[in-house]
């Protein structure tokens, strides 16, 4: 399923990330690529706000639904 | 000896730059403040002897492969200038991202000299760092720094030097580990987190910064604590102490003391007429009128700079995406416009870290429509001569900009043919007390930058617009300005204001001085004015009142701010948007935005508040239908386009 899809607070592992290369590309830099894990912090005016490694970022819906979680 | 500094964004490499150089470059709490390489010598204290030192300040990147504009700069830099040694500055907090870059960095060759960077932060945490294991397996030495305390620079510094003494190609081989894919290298990266770092609170937990943005960014609370935040900005700049130092300065020192005591004293000692004229009315006059306003300037840049250093500015982006999502542009595109409320060059420098080409080019656009710091003494002397009752004059410029920004995107979206496909990230900082001693060192350097540009470019644009208002084209003294070379040269161009209900050669004369910089729109006022009355120019209801109606002031106002901007601002649209074809559009919608409003102002709002036809009814009729065919034909241009390519996509897809 869908990053969205995750409940606030929920760390889950992401599978697969789908989209542009360009942007697989730029998260798989910041650790944000299969098997690795990723926190949901909060969803904010339909941003989402994500833990990767030690890392906050907020991400727009359109993003949040090219990584696939389990 | 030349070291570059490279690593992720805001990992506090301009923080460092500073501290070592002893420069005054702009830091903020945010990614992407640096977009340009800088380069500077060594502070003495840190250099080395026998060995000068520079070093090279670099944009910040999470890869060797860039994703932004800015990340380019770092990637070319690194890569093909050769420094002797790179510095490469890691967030110790966030090691485990930071790592991906080192490895990439060690991988080229050039000595690398990691500084772990925020310690103070680590330590505040409670987390563990192993250095020396980290050392050793990464085979590059590991300095452990606070840059914004100055702590460990000293050592930081002759460990790059003592690096870029072993040539490259004893260390190389033996123990430079290489990835043949990234997908290693994370897991390489992975067991080093594993192995050498040991932390107290996992990053994941929700911490009270989450908390803070949870109100801060809220669906519905973000936006009016926004606009709260900047009102108070603005307010205290304006209204409050800025705007009640600008006073004093304006009224009694430019106003009053100075002229006086230069008039006895060029007196006093037998000058020309026309000579003291000159310096009196020419000189001390016009740039006073400006410099007048550096009070008001300073608090504004001591206010914005407090903002940067908080964090608060990637919140705003994140509360802006959703409202910007609907003009086609995203939540980075708020950033180059609230810097460009201090500068529009600086603010649109800023668009090189948006991702996506037309996202960046209606950013560029739209940047300018915030009104700058130079605006700000137009905004002011038309607010008091005007409105002395009506305190809504100034905040309303702001109100108008963030109106014109909606509709100039829509507007460009429609008239130009693309495909939103950008998405947002972006990374939020930790929150952190902003340094007062920074904003203050902040504030002087911008009252410098203030002073010299009054000293210089407007010293000589007075000087310039004094003698085209005193001479006629035989180069004899004239007895009425009316018969003077600026005279004739405003003439030619203020038929063309004709339909803003803008009659005189002097408004034309003072709009043209405004291209080269805005502030000598109220430097040319002050000189022609100073010529036929001794009322000061900020007086309520002065002498400006010749020329406008309040109505037509508030137009005048409108035309200014939203024409194109100063040339220097020009020149960064130019290289920015990269093409001289998009150049032209660019500045042909700023003048066309701010033609077309000045000219709705004057038409409607003296219909409506004296119950009259202004000034040139019948010809802004005119050219108001022109502006209106020529969208609607631009608009029906694309259209056509718009259906021919999804047309073809369409057959793309069946075939």
């Amino acid at each position: 399923m869908f990053l969205t899809k995750a409940k606030v607070g929920q760390t889950v592992n992401i599978v697969k990330i789908e989209g542009k290369e360009k942007n697989r590309r730029f998260l798989f830099s910041l650790g944000c690529f299969e098997g690795e894990s990723i926190t949901l912090i909060s969803i904010l005016g339909g941003n989402y706000i994500i833990n990767i490694k030690e890392g906050r970022y907020a991400i727009d819906e359109s993003l949040a639904k090219s990584i696939i979680i389990d | 000896m030349k070291i570059a500094l490279a690593g992720n964004p805001n990992s506090g490499k301009t923080t460092l730059y500073n501290a070592l150089t002893g420069k005054r470059e702009n830091v903020g709490n945010w990614t992407g403040v640096t977009v340009d390489k800088k380069e500077s010598d060594l502070k003495a204290q840190y250099q080395i002897k026998n060995n000068s030192i520079k070093l090279v300040d670099l944009p910040g990147a999470y890869s060797i492969a860039p994703f932004t504009g800015e990340e380019a700069i770092t990637r070319d830099f690194v890569l093909s200038a050769s420094p002797d040694v790179i510095i490469n500055i890691v967030d110790a907090t966030n090691l485990s991202r930071s790592l991906f870059f080192t490895t990439q960095l060690i991988e080229i060759g050039i000595p690398v000299v990691v500084a772990l960077n925020k310690m103070d932060l680590v330590n505040k945490k409670g987390d563990y760092i192993d250095v020396v294991g980290l050392q050793e397996s990464l085979h590059c030495k590991i300095i452990e720094t606070t840059a914004t305390s100055e702590k460990g620079l000293k050592q930081l510094i002759e460990a790059a030097s003592e690096a870029s003494m072993h040539s490259d190609l004893e260390n190389r081989g033996k123990s430079v580990k290489s990835f043949s894919n990234d997908q290693d290298r994370q897991k390489y990266i992975n067991d080093l987190v594993v192995k050498f770092i040991v932390k107290k609170v996992a990053s994941s937990q929700v911490t009270f910064a989450d908390k803070v943005d949870r109100i801060v960014a809220h669906k519905y609370l973000g936006l009016p604590i926004f606009f709260l935040v900047m009102w108070a900005v603005y307010a205290f700049s304006i209204e409050g102490l800025g705007g009640y130092l600008s006073g004093y300065f304006n009224d009694i020192l430019f106003g009053e003391t100075i002229p006086t005591a230069a008039n006895q004293l060029l007196e006093g000692i037998g000058v020309h007429p026309l000579m003291q004229a000159l310096i009196v009315d020419g000189m001390i006059g016009g740039v006073g009128a400006v410099v007048g306003f550096l009070p008001l300037i300073m608090v504004l840049f001591f206010c914005l700079s407090l903002l940067e250093d908080s964090g608060y500015m990637a919140r705003v982006a994140v509360v802006m995406d959703r409202y910007l999502k609907k003009i086609g542009l995203s939540g980075k595109s708020i950033i180059p416009m609230i810097v460009g409320s201090g500068c529009a060059i600086p603010g649109i420098m800023a668009t090189r870290t948006i991702e996506d080409l037309n996202e960046k080019r209606i950013t560029t656009i739209l940047t300018p429509f915030v009104p700058c710091s130079a605006k700000l003494p137009i905004i002011a002397l038309f607010s008091v001569a005007f409105f002395p009752e009506s305190s809504w004059v100034g905040p309303s410029m702001y109100v108008i900009a963030i109106f014109m920004i909606v509709i100039g995107g829509l507007l460009l979206r429609k008239l130009f043919v693309w495909e939103n496909t950008s998405q947002f990230i972006m990374e939020l900082p930790e929150y952190k007390m902003p340094s007062l001693k920074y904003a203050f060192t902040q504030m002087l350097d911008k009252a410098k930058a203030f002073i010299y540009k009054a000293s210089t470019i407007i010293l000589v644009m007075n000087t310039l617009v004094w003698f085209m208002q005193a001479y006629g084209w035989n180069l004899q003294a004239v007895d009425v300005q009316s018969a003077s070379i600026l005279a004739g040269v405003g003439s030619i161009i203020a038929p063309l204001l004709i339909p803003l209900g803008f009659a005189g050669w002097q408004l034309a004369a003072a709009t043209i001085t405004g291209f080269i910089a805005k502030e000598n729109v109220v430097a040319t006022f002050a000189v022609l004015l100073a010529v036929g009355s001794t009322d000061a120019l900020h007086m309520p209801g002065g002498v400006l009142t010749q020329f406008f109606t309040p109505v037509t002031a508030y137009a005048f106002l409108v035309f200014n701010l939203f024409t194109p901007p100063c040339f220097a601002a020009i020149g960064a649209m130019n290289s920015e948007l990269g093409s001289k074809k998009w150049l032209g559009r660019a500045l042909g919608f700023q003048f066309g935005v701010g033609y077309t409003l000045a000219l709705l102002v004057t038409q409607v709002g003296t219909l409506l508040v004296y119950g009259e036809f202004a000034q040139g009814f019948i010809p802004a009729m005119i050219v108001l239908a022109v502006v209106v065919g020529g969208v609607y034909l631009g608009i029906r241009r694309a259209d056509v386009k718009r259906l021919e390519l999804s047309q073809l996509s369409e057959i793309g897809q069946e075939a």
